[in-house]
């Protein structure tokens, strides 16, 4: 039964990282193209740990799991929040159809 | 101020001896070492750091953890949606939000919630007057954001700080 949620987790995750990739080739600009990576960034990190963290041996492995997860989680929006900085400052266009408004 | 480094050293520390592949009198020496190192070296951005949590401030954080998790999967589903099918299809927008967070942690952490969910990017933030830029894939989404459940719950962290 593990075997078979860690399994679907890791079909999970692969599903993700592939409609990540879909969105790189079907949006429109960098900045739309960086939600659709963000999906393997955080669902796809997210179910291949999980599936990882049910396969584990031990109680060490798990934790060094979880330490690895948050890792991710914490440095992967900082670099994408860089990323669309250094866009927006250098004039990386976003697509034409892009609104502004203010909240 | 020591208060605060002494915790960061834990923290450190702690890291070090979670990740190391042995437990030995060498790992954990240079693992010390490195630890204090690293805590004494940034050292000034003590007064940056948030106060030392209580247990039931770290609790209420963790519920927001756990909050951000379900957060998360929605988004996931909300931009897979918005790639397959062309009537949810992208509409994106940049928008100015007022979530009036005043504190550097708080700022931060509303900041990474926002940009780990898929469907959201804060691209930066007003450090005067506090006021996010966020890319939005879709005006739903970023009509969402405004009503965000997390803003409160950590406009509720800080309050408790003050």
């Amino acid at each position: 039964m593990i075997k078979f949620l860690a399994y679907a987790c890791f079909i999970g995750s692969f599903l993700a990282f592939g409609f990540g990739t879909l969105g790189l080739f079907r949006f429109p600009d960098a900045y739309t193209r960086m939600h659709a990576v963000g999906m393997g960034d955080t669902l796809g990190v997210g179910l291949a740990g999980l599936g990882l963290l049910l396969l584990s041996p031990d109680w060490t492995v798990r934790l060094k799991l979880v330490f690895i997860l948050l890792l991710f989680w914490l440095i992967n929006p900082a670099m994408t929040h860089l990323v669309a900085k250094a866009g927006l400052i250098h004039g990386v266009r976003p697509a034409k159809d892009t609104k502004l408004r203010k909240g | 101020m020591r208060k605060r480094l002494i915790v960061l050293f834990i923290i450190l520390f702690a890291f070090w001896l979670v990740i190391s592949s042995a437990a030995d009198l060498q790992h954990v020496l240079v693992g010390a070492l490195i630890a204090f190192l690293t805590a004494w070296f940034w050292h000034d951005l003590g007064p940056r750091l948030p106060e030392v949590p209580s247990v039931r401030r770290a609790l209420r954080l963790g519920w927001c953890l756990v909050l951000m998790v379900g957060y998360v999967i929605q988004a996931n589903i909300s931009v897979a949606r918005a790639m397959l099918f062309s009537r949810h299809s992208v509409d994106p927008l940049f928008m100015v939000l007022d979530p009036g967070i005043s504190t550097h942690w708080g700022r931060v952490l509303l900041a990474t919630c926002i940009t780990i969910t898929p469907g959201t990017i804060t691209v930066d933030i007003d450090p005067e007057t506090g006021h996010f830029i966020v890319h939005a894939l879709t005006g739903q989404i970023g009509r969402d954001l405004l009503y965000w459940r997390l803003i409160d719950k950590i406009r509720q962290l800080e309050e408790k700080e003050a």
